[in-house]
C-alpha cells in the first residue's frame, strides 16, 4: 500500500478528503452525499445529534464500513479501505469512545500491541524512550508501567491516542473525546489536541454535545443533520446558538425558563448521612440537607465524589452507614427499595443502558420495571401487560420517544430516546421525590433541552428533585439550591440565584474560597 | 467470497422471528444427519436404510415408540431443570445430581413405609404415590437449592457448585444400593430393591401418567415466565442483574428460587424413570447412564433457546434418536455407541448453526470486485 503518502505533508494541505459519501442501511440513508475535507494541522470538529450519521461517517473514514457511493482521498490519492488496517497503514488513527485496551496489560504493552514491528524487531527500551518523548511533547502524564485497569478514563484515552500516534497516524479521528472526562481532564486533553495540531497533525473530533468545547479549540466545523452536511464553517464565525440551530434544525433555548414555584413542605430530609462505596471506603460522609416540594437541589461535583453512592442510599440500593433519611416526615433509612418507590421516590440512574433499562426487553417490559410491583399493574401476581402497554404508548407520545412501536427492544433506541422513556416512566409514577442522576449526560442538544424542561415541569407540579450533574451550567440554570460536593462532603449550600460559577467550581474541586486546598 | 458481480456477505440480524429459529434448527438437524451418514458409509451401511430403520423404530414401532416417549418425558423434565435457571441467567449443570437425589428420596419413602420387605407389601397407593412424587421433587429441590443459596448469598459460581454436587450424589447412590446398603436389592446385583406392586403408578396406553405431569409443567412454565410477576422478575434478572436490582428484584430470592424449582423438576425426572416406567421400578444398575443422559437437558434447553414449548420437539427428537440409535447399533452390528455419537454430532451441528441466529447471508450486487466483509 501507499506507505508514507502523508509523509512530509505541509500545514494547510489537504490530508483526508471524502467526496459524495453515501451509505444506506435498511430503511435509512445514514450518509447522504457527504463531503468533508481535512487539512494538515487543523482541528476540524464534526458535529451532529445522535442519529445524524456521525458514527457511520467515522466508520467509513476508518475503514470499518465501506461506502455505497463516493470516494475517499488520502493526500490527494484515491483509496479504498477494506478494513481499518488499510486506514491505519495510510496514517489514519481512531480514538474510540469505548476504549479498546487490554485491561490487564501495561500502558507500554497496550501501545505497542498490534504495532507492525511488535514481536519482530521492536526494541522495548527504544519504544519506551520514543513513547516517553511523545508524552513529553504533547503533555500526557502517564506511567508506562502501570496496568490499564488502574487508569482513569482520561488516562486510558491518552493511551489510545499514544497508540495511534506511535503507529504513525497523521490524522486522528476522536469519537466523543470529552464525554467521559472530568473538567480538569478535558482541559488537559484540549491542550494536548492543540499541541498535536501545531505539529501538523489533523484532528477530527466527532461531537454530539458540549458545544463550548468545540468553540474553544476547533478551527473549522462541519455540522451533520439526518445524514447530510447542513453547515461547514470557520469556528470564528460560529456561536453556540448558531451551531445548535444547525444541528437540531430549529432554535434551541439554552436558558431554561424557570417559573416561580412556591416551595412547600419539606419532602426529603437527610441528616448526617454516611455510606461506604463498593470497596468499603467512606464515600458519603455526614451529609445533611432538606429538599422541599417544588424545589430542585443541584448536587455539583466531579464524578466519583460520592454522588452515585448518595443517590443509591436514597433510592434504597445501598445501606446507610450512619444518619437518617426522612421522606414526608417518616423515617425510611432502613426501608426496602420497593417500599420507597411505593412511598413516592423515583430514581433515574446514571447508567441508563446497564441499570436503567434492559436492552433485550421490549419498551413495554422496560416500562414495567417501575410498575410490576404495583397491584394495579399485576393483580394476584399476574401482569396486566395490556395496561402497561397503554401506559407505554402514552409515554412514547408525551415524551416524543422516536420508535416504530412499543414492542421494539430497548437496544434499538438511541441514547436520547431511551433516556426520555426512562424519564417518562419514572415521572408517570408522579414521584414526591425525584432523584435524577446525570439525566442529560451524553444526550444531544435537543434531547437535553427536552429532559431539562420535563424536570422543570415536575418541579412545577411540586415534586422535590435532587439533580446530580457534572455539568455546572446545567446545575446553575435549573437549581433552586446548589450544593457542591467533594469527597463525600457538602462544601456549602447556595440559593440558585446567588451561586456563582467560580465559587461553586472552586468548591467542587476541593479548594476553599481563596483557591487553596482545604 | 465473490462471484462476478455479486458477493456474499454476513450481516448482523436486527430482528429474529420464532419460525426462523425453527427453520435454522431444522437445517442443522438435516446437516448433522448428512454428516453422520459418512460414518454409515465407512461402515459399509446404506445411510438411508440406517436412518429409515432408526426413525421407524423410534417413532412408529410398537416396541420402540413407548421407549421413545419414556425418554422424551425424562429429557423434557431435565430440560426444564436447565431452562428455569437459564432464564435467570444461571447455569444448572447439576441436573444429574438433583436427579439422583430425587431417586433416593423417592425410594426413601417406600423404604419408610416398609416397602423393601416384599414386592407384595400392602402399601396404600393413594397415600404413598403422592408422597413419592413429593419426595422426588423435594429431594431434587433441596439439592438444587444448595447451589442457589450459595449463588444468591455469597455469589459463589453455580456451575462449579452443581458440578461438584453431581459427584457427591453419584457416590451417595452407589453407597445406598451397594451390597449391605440400606436400599440394596435382596439379590445383590448393585441395584436397589424393587418397588412393591401396590405402588406401581397408572399407565395410559402403556405410557406412564408422568407424561401429563410433564406437559402440564410445559403449560405452567410458559405461563409463569410470560405472564406473571415472578416470571418477569426471573427474566429481568436473567437479562441484567443490575437493572433487575434497580427495579427491586431480590438478588438472593431469584437464584435461590430458580434452583429450587429446577432441582424439583430434575427430581421428578427420577420419579418418572425409576418408579413410573414399566419394567424398571427400581434404581437400576445402569443409573449412571441416565445420570449422563440428564446432561442432554442442557443441550435441549440451549437449542430451544429457553422456550418451554420449543423444548418439546427438541426433547422428542433427542429421545427418539437415542432409542433408535441404540436399536440400529444392534440391528446392523455396529461396534460403537451410535446413540451417543449421533447425539454428539447433532449437538455440534446445532450449536454451529446458532451462528445464523445472529447473522444472515446476503447477496450484494457490486460493480467492481469485492471482498468478504464480516461486520460485528
Amino acid at each position: 500500500m501507499g506507505e508514507g503518502i502523508l509523509e512530509g505533508i505541509k500545514r494547510g494541505q489537504t490530508v483526508l478528503e471524502a467526496r459524495g459519501i453515501t451509505k444506506r442501511f435498511p430503511g435509512v440513508v445514514a450518509n447522504d452525499r457527504i463531503d468533508l475535507e481535512i487539512k494538515a494541522g487543523e482541528i476540524h470538529a464534526v458535529l451532529g445529534e445522535n442519529g445524524a450519521g456521525k458514527t457511520t461517517l467515522m466508520n467509513i473514514l476508518f475503514g470499518l464500513l465501506q461506502p455505497d457511493e463516493g470516494e475517499i482521498y488520502v493526500g490527494g490519492q484515491k483509496v479504498s479501505f477494506r478494513s481499518p488496517l488499510d486506514a491505519i497503514s495510510l496514517g489514519i488513527g481512531m480514538v474510540h469512545q469505548h476504549r479498546k485496551l487490554v485491561a490487564a496489560h501495561t500502558v507500554l504493552e497496550n501501545i505497542i500491541l498490534g504495532h507492525p514491528q511488535a514481536g519482530k524487531i521492536l526494541n522495548r527500551k527504544k519504544a519506551e524512550k520514543e513513547i516517553g518523548e511523545l508524552c513529553e511533547k504533547y503533555g500526557f502524564h502517564l506511567d508506562l508501567g502501570a496496568r490499564v485497569w488502574q487508569l482513569s478514563e482520561g488516562e486510558k484515552q491518552a493511551v489510545e491516542i499514544l497508540k495511534t500516534l506511535y503507529r504513525g497516524a497523521r490524522v486522528l479521528i476522536l469519537d466523543e473525546p470529552t464525554s467521559a472526562l472530568t473538567p480538569l481532564e478535558t482541559e488537559k486533553l484540549l491542550a494536548s489536541i492543540e499541541a498535536m495540531a501545531r505539529d501538523e497533525l489533523a484532528m477530527i473530533p466527532f461531537i454530539t454535545h458540549k458545544l463550548p468545547v468545540v468553540l474553544a479549540v476547533s478551527d473549522r466545523v462541519t455540522v451533520l443533520r439526518r445524514g447530510r452536511v447542513t453547515a461547514r464553517l470557520e469556528t470564528k464565525q460560529a456561536t453556540e446558538a448558531s451551531l445548535a440551530r444547525e444541528m437540531v434544525g430549529r432554535e434551541v433555548i439554552f436558558r431554561i425558563e424557570k417559573v416561580q414555584v412556591e416551595a412547600g413542605e419539606p419532602v426529603l430530609q437527610v441528616e448526617n448521612l454516611s455510606a461506604r462505596n463498593d470497596k468499603g471506603v467512606l464515600a458519603v460522609d455526614g451529609v445533611s440537607f432538606v429538599i422541599r416540594a417544588g424545589e430542585i437541589l443541584g448536587l455539583a461535583g466531579v464524578s466519583g465524589n460520592g454522588q452515585q453512592e448518595l443517590a443509591e442510599v436514597l433510592a434504597g440500593l445501598r445501606k446507610a452507614e450512619r444518619g437518617k433519611v426522612i421522606l414526608d416526615g417518616k423515617e425510611i433509612t432502613h426501608a426496602s427499595l420497593l417500599d420507597r418507590w411505593q412511598a413516592g421516590i423515583g430514581y433515574i440512574p446514571a447508567e441508563r443502558i446497564d441499570v436503567g433499562s434492559i436492552a433485550d426487553f421490549s419498551l413495554v417490559e422496560n416500562v414495567a420495571m417501575n410498575f410490576y410491583f404495583d397491584d394495579e399493574y399485576a393483580r394476584y401476581g399476574i401482569m396486566d401487560y395490556q395496561k402497561i402497554r397503554r401506559l407505554t404508548e402514552e409515554i412514547i407520545a408525551e415524551y416524543n420517544v422516536i420508535t416504530p412501536g412499543p414492542e421494539v427492544k430497548a437496544k434499538n433506541l438511541s441514547g436520547g430516546n431511551l433516556q426520555k422513556l426512562i424519564l417518562g416512566r419514572v415521572l408517570a409514577r408522579k414521584p414526591r421525590l425525584l432523584i435524577a442522576n446525570l439525566p442529560t449526560q451524553g444526550l444531544d442538544v435537543g434531547a437535553t433541552e427536552f429532559v431539562q424542561n420535563k424536570l422543570m415541569e415536575a418541579r412545577k407540579e411540586k415534586a422535590a428533585i435532587l439533580l446530580i450533574s457534572e455539568d455546572l451550567d446545567e446545575i446553575l440554570s435549573l437549581s433552586d439550591w446548589v450544593a457542591p460536593i467533594y469527597e463525600g462532603r457538602l462544601m456549602g449550600l447556595f440559593p440558585g440565584d446567588q451561586a456563582s460559577r467560580e465559587e461553586v467550581g472552586t468548591l467542587m474541586a476541593g479548594l476553599d474560597k481563596k483557591g487553596q486546598e482545604s | 467470497m465473490s462471484t462476478g458481480k455479486h458477493r456474499l456477505k454476513f450481516e448482523k440480524r436486527v430482528t429474529f422471528a420464532g419460525w426462523q429459529a425453527a427453520l435454522i434448527s431444522g437445517l442443522a438437524i438435516a446437516f448433522a444427519l448428512a454428516l453422520f451418514s459418512l460414518i454409515f458409509i465407512l461402515a459399509r451401511i446404506n445411510p438411508l436404510t440406517a436412518y429409515q430403520k432408526m426413525l421407524a423404530y423410534a417413532f412408529t414401532n410398537r416396541y420402540g415408540l413407548p421407549l421413545t416417549i419414556n425418554r422424551f418425558i425424562f429429557l423434557l423434565l431435565c430440560t426444564y431443570a436447565f431452562i428455569i435457571p437459564f432464564r435467570a441467567g444461571l447455569w444448572n449443570i447439576g441436573m444429574t445430581g438433583q436427579f439422583y437425589m430425587g431417586a433416593l428420596s423417592t425410594f426413601a419413602v417406600v423404604f419408610a413405609f416398609g416397602g423393601k420387605a416384599s414386592r407384595h407389601a400392602d402399601l396404600s397407593p393413594e397415600l404413598v404415590i403422592p408422597l413419592m412424587l413429593l419426595a422426588a421433587a423435594v429431594g431434587g429441590a433441596a439439592f438444587g437449592a444448595i447451589a442457589g443459596f450459595l449463588r444468591g448469598r455469597f455469589n459463589v459460581n453455580e456451575i462449579v457448585v452443581t458440578m461438584m454436587l453431581n459427584s457427591i450424589a453419584s457416590w451417595l447412590v452407589a453407597q445406598m444400593i451397594k451390597e449391605g446398603g440400606p436400599f440394596m436389592n435382596p439379590g445383590g446385583r448393585s441395584e436397589s430393591f424393587e418397588l412393591p406392586y401396590a405402588v406401581y403408578p397408572p399407565l395410559i396406553q402403556e405410557i406412564p401418567f408422568t407424561i401429563f405431569l410433564a406437559l402440564g409443567i410445559t403449560a405452567l412454565l410458559s405461563f409463569v415466565l410470560a405472564r406473571t410477576r415472578i416470571g418477569y422478575q426471573i427474566r429481568a434478572y436473567g437479562h441484567s442483574p443490575q437493572a433487575a436490582q434497580y427495579a427491586g428484584v431480590s438478588p438472593f430470592k431469584i437464584p435461590f428460587l430458580v434452583f429450587l424449582l429446577g432441582g424439583a423438576l430434575a427430581g421428578l425426572a427420577a420419579y418418572h424413570y425409576f418408579a413410573a416406567v414399566p419394567g424398571v421400578y427400581k434404581i437400576s444398575r445402569n443409573y449412571g447412564y441416565f445420570g449422563d443422559l440428564a446432561f442432554y437437558g442442557i443441550i435441549c434447553g440451549l437449542i430451544s433457546l429457553g422456550d418451554p414449548v420449543a423444548a418439546i420437539p427438541v426433547a422428542l427428537l433427542f429421545g427418539g434418536l437415542s432409542i433408535g440409535g441404540r436399536f440400529i447399533q444392534g440391528e446392523l452390528h455396529m461396534n460403537f455407541g451410535v446413540d451417543y455419537a449421533l447425539l454428539g454430532v447433532l449437538m455440534i451441528s446445532l450449536v454451529a448453526f446458532q451462528f445464523f441466529f445472529r447473522y444472515k447471508i446476503v447477496w450484494i450486487k457490486t460493480g467492481e470486485s469485492a471482498h468478504v466483509g464480516i461486520h460485528h
